[in-house]
């Protein structure tokens, strides 16, 4: 994350030392810190409203909260995907990972990109082999020859639990998979590029349940590499994968705590009106 | 459910159909045959385009084989075969001759220059004073000195407008000195232009000069020059008095074959007639009419007899030539680019011209009169037929491949200039494009497409001709292949038009193939961290190949078929263009598929041979069309498995 570097900010050093020193007191250290962030697509209405949370390394956090809530939109903050919509933007507030204020002028989206990969709701893998669609990543970042790819290929795709199931029609497209397969194939591809984070928008929506299961195995192997963020509908998903799990509700975060902790005994209202199905 | 009036239903069913029946149709069926009805006319009405082209094309191939017949058995093939001979001497003498010319006029070029230049600004300066010209010309003597000291005042006058100079100065440089002697030359010569002035005097003795000069100096080119046109000779003389009787042969052959009609003709007058008199004159003039066959085997014994005389003059020709050709002045020591340009032409144009003598003389001795002509030779004569040639006095020539090729070289200039033009406009108003410049790109380009074709010729003509000619005579733009152009009306001009035309159909549809990739492609590409364009050149356009290559099959269908520009601007020359020039083909006039039909069509007599033949080119258009569409469905679905 050197490119994120950004010396220039007094804010800093101070910022980060402070972090520093609370991650050391609270057990794993905190990579995305969420600083009382407000958020509007079109310049004035706030779909996501002061938020601020910490979101420690290696562990998989989850996201809950009623549809429509912002749990996409916060996401996607993360790695900048927002910036393709062209009026959308932080009002307030500042996002820092692994240290650096991602919004900062001298951030280049494409180098934070590289450090915080996606997997997106539905699988969508390119219309290439399954080869080039784990080979992509590395193939932009200039990576050319031709041991280095193999290797990685072969790496990401037993990382992703795909390699036994592929390893003999790599150069067969990806698109002939099955749907559990093809999201498969795109954490691979996700994880061939070496993120440190990996975000995921409700991964499993469009599978079936085996499919689901083996997805939801991978992510609890994944912890162990990756710092994983996942926008889930299922509250069995979150309470099977996630460490920690923060509930948002029109756009504020209502609480955010070990996925213990909120599944058993919340601190607010709000949440337990809604693991118990209530509403949403 | 037919309309049940005699038995009424037992009970109305809650599931009973709403609205009423027409006919026993509902509004749904009506709704249904009519879109149908609409699609079916538009099929039925392609079914009948097509069996309207076919019945008028199909008796081609057996009318030509008739005519081929007679253009055999009567001798004309015969005496045919040694006009190419002759023709294609002519061709290569014609490009030694302009290779001489260039050399010759190139010294004395710069005070012929001048000399045009006075002559210009001379009538200029007459035009200014026109009416005391007139008057100077009718006037007797006394008025003519009162006149003329009017006329210089209206000469001073007029040179000493910066107009009167406009004059085209590309040889020379106007000096002031010039400009001044010029001036004084022109006072001199008087309202008549006719007391000769020195300066214009001692131009013209120089350029004479000069021009003997050069003449003296080319003395041994000229006489190569000579020595190769003389050559040719004895073999136009034998060609000439053979022609002749090729000719009366022909003659015979038609009288013989039109002898039935004009026979029938005659007798139906004579049915028709009251007066006895005349019916029986016109029924003796019918029976007169002789039915018999010319004898071809006797007419055609002069051509037999005279094969061992064309032999001689052939091999004569060509140990001639060969000679010649050793003598060719080495290009190198040509003062002109043009001068060095047609004689390297007429160099290669002869060596492939003593290949041509030699297969001919083979071709000379092979012919018979009474060689059958197949069905096959028909067929091959019109699609690989170098020579369309109509209304001539000798023979009708069929071949389409002067058009196609005309045809096809336009189609595929415009395609070199219109592809990465439209499919880079495509990708740029889809990706890169802000908001506002996509709103004002898009229907730019998509308005080209409304620009009614005639006026797009009628701009070629006035505007990209001259322009380009223009440009092409630039000294820093002579390696461009074809460059410097001498016509205005050539296949690049053309070409370029077409390229215009086919922009926006390529564009379009390559804009929505770009557009049709979904998002979610392009999302995850920038997820993993490529850039705007990695995404475009990686994703975007290997996903929306199909639809693109698709794209550029129908601009190209679109511009092949495209008639009004290559009518006006593509020159109508009917050759199959020299490849000899390599890529400088694009500077030559030709003539094409779709311009012969619009030209020839309306004059040509319906149900003739040539009349025929213009429906078999627009066969060939048609199922060129029909071939690039089902290529192009064929490339969408094929890849849009993937
Ligand atoms: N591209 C967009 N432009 C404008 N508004 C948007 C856009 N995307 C989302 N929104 C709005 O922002 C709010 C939050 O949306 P978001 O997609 O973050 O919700 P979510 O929590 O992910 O919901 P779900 O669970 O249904 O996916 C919604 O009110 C939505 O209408
Ligand atoms: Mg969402």
């Amino acid at each position: 994350m050197k490119v994120l570097m950004n010396e220039t900010d007094p804010n800093q050093t101070e910022a980060g030392s402070q972090v520093n020193s609370e991650a050391n007191n609270a057990g794993p250290r905190s990579v995305i810190d969420v600083e009382q962030v407000s958020f509007a697509y079109d310049g004035k209405k706030e779909v996501l409203r002061d938020v601020s949370m910490k979101i420690r390394e290696r562990q998989v956090t989850a996201f809950i909260g009623p549809s429509g809530c912002g749990k996409t939109t916060l996401l996607r903050c993360f790695n900048r995907m927002n910036d393709l919509i062209p009026t959308a933007a932080l009002t307030k507030g500042r996002i820092r990972i692994l240290e650096s204020d991602i919004y900062a002028r001298e951030v280049d989206p494409i180098e934070l990109r590289k450090c915080v990969g996606m997997v997106f709701q539905k699988y969508n893998p390119f219309p290439k082999s399954i080869y080039e669609n784990v080979a992509y990543g590395l193939r932009i970042a200039g990576v050319q020859k031709k041991s280095v790819l193999d290797e990685t290929v072969e790496s990401s795709l037993r990382h992703a639990g795909l390699w036994e199931e592929v390893k003999d029609r790599l150069d067969s497209s990806g698109l002939g998979l099955s749907g559990g397969q093809q999201q498969r194939l795109c954490i691979a591809r996700t994880i061939a590029v070496k993120p440190e984070i990996i975000l995921m928008d409700e991964p499993c929506s469009a599978l079936d349940p085996i499919s689901t299961t083996r997805i939801e195995e991978l992510i609890t192997q994944l912890k162990k590499d990756f710092t994983i963020v996942i926008v889930t509908h299922s509250m069995q998903q979150a309470t099977r994968v996630s460490d920690r799990t923060a509930f948002f509700y029109l756009g504020n975060l209502i609480e955010m705590d070990d996925t213990t902790k909120i599944f058993t005994s919340p601190a607010e209202r709000q949440t337990e009106d809604y693991i118990s199905g209530k509403f949403g | 459910m037919p309309a049940s009036t005699s038995e009424k239903p037992v009970s109305v069913s809650r599931f009973q159909e709403k609205g009423f029946r027409f006919l026993g149709l509902t509004f749904q069926d009506v709704i249904r045959y009519f879109f149908g009805g609409n699609a079916s006319l538009a099929i039925v009405a392609l079914l009948l385009i097509c069996v309207f082209l076919i019945r008028e094309a199909w008796l081609f191939f057996p009318t030509h084989r008739h005519d081929l017949a007679i253009f055999r058995q009567t001798g004309v093939e015969y005496v045919d075969l040694m006009l190419q001979e002759g023709i294609a001497h002519k061709e290569a003498y014609t490009l030694l001759n302009q290779a001489y010319l260039a050399e010759l006029n190139e010294p004395s070029q710069s005070v012929a220059a001048i000399l045009l230049a006075h002559q210009q600004v001379a009538l200029e300066v007459s035009k200014a004073n026109q009416r005391t010209v007139d008057d100077w010309k009718k006037a007797d003597d006394a008025g003519k000195v009162a006149l003329r000291t009017r006329w210089v005042e209206g000469a001073e006058k007029a040179l000493d407008q910066n107009e009167t100079w406009n004059v085209e100065v590309a040889r020379f440089e106007w000096t002031g000195d010039l400009r001044q002697k010029m001036r004084q030359a022109v006072l001199e010569e008087g309202p008549g232009g006719d007391e000769k002035s020195p300066f214009i005097a001692e131009l013209e003795e120089r350029k004479a000069q000069i021009f003997a000069e050069t003449s003296e100096r080319l003395k041994p080119f000229n006489a190569i020059k000579l020595a190769f046109r003389n050559a040719g000779r004895p073999l136009d003389a034998l060609t000439d008095e053979l022609a002749k009787i090729a000719k009366e042969n022909r003659e015979l052959a038609s009288t013989f074959s039109s002898a039935p009609e004009r026979k029938e003709a005659l007798l139906e007058g004579a049915a028709m007639e009251t007066d006895p008199v005349i019916k029986a004159r016109k029924v003796a003039e019918a029976e007169a009419i002789v039915m018999v066959a010319p004898d071809y085997a006797s007419l055609t014994r002069p051509f037999y007899d005279s094969v061992p005389k064309h032999d001689a003059v052939n091999t004569a020709l060509r140990s001639d030539l060969a000679g010649i050709l050793a003598t060719f002045p080495e290009p190198g020591t040509l003062q002109t680019e043009l001068g060095r340009k047609n004689l390297r032409l007429a160099h290669k144009s002869t060596e492939q011209l003593l290949g041509k003598l030699k297969l001919a003389a083979a071709d000379v001795k092979a012919w018979r009169h009474d060689a059958k002509v197949g069905f096959g030779a028909a067929v091959t004569s019109f699609f690989f037929g170098k020579r369309w040639i109509t209304n001539s006095s000798w023979q009708d020539f069929y071949g389409v491949l002067p058009l196609f090729s005309g045809s096809l070289i336009i189609a595929l200039i415009a395609m070199v200039v219109a592809v990465p033009f439209s499919i880079a406009s495509a990708i740029y108003v889809n990706q890169l494009a802000s908001f506002k410049e996509q709103s004002f790109v898009k229907p730019t380009i998509e308005f080209i497409g409304a620009i009614p074709s005639v006026v797009l010729g009628f701009f070629g003509i006035m505007v990209l001709g001259t322009t380009l000619r223009d440009v092409s005579q630039l000294e820093w733009l002579s390696w461009v292949p074809g460059f410097p152009m001498q016509e205005r009306l050539t296949m690049l001009n053309a070409g370029l038009l077409l390229a215009f035309m086919a922009i926006p159909t390529i564009f379009t549809l390559a804009e929505d193939a770009i557009n049709n990739v979904p998002h979610a492609f392009t999302e995850s590409s920038f997820a993993l961290g490529a850039t705007k364009l990695q995404t475009v050149f990686r994703v975007i356009l290997p996903t929306a190949l199909s639809g693109i290559i698709a794209a550029i099959l129908l601009g190209f269908g679109r511009i092949i078929g495209e008639t009004m520009v290559v009518l006006l601007v593509a020159g109508n020359k009917i050759q199959i263009p020299d490849f000899n020039a390599g890529l400088g083909v694009i500077a030559q006039p030709a003539h094409t598929m779709t311009g012969i039909i619009a030209q020839e069509l309306g004059e040509v007599e319906r149900g003739s041979l040539h009349w025929r033949a213009l429906f078999m080119v627009g066969m060939v258009l048609f199922v060129i069309s029909l071939i690039i569409n089902y290529i192009a469905q064929w490339v969408v679905k094929r890849f849009h498995k993937v």
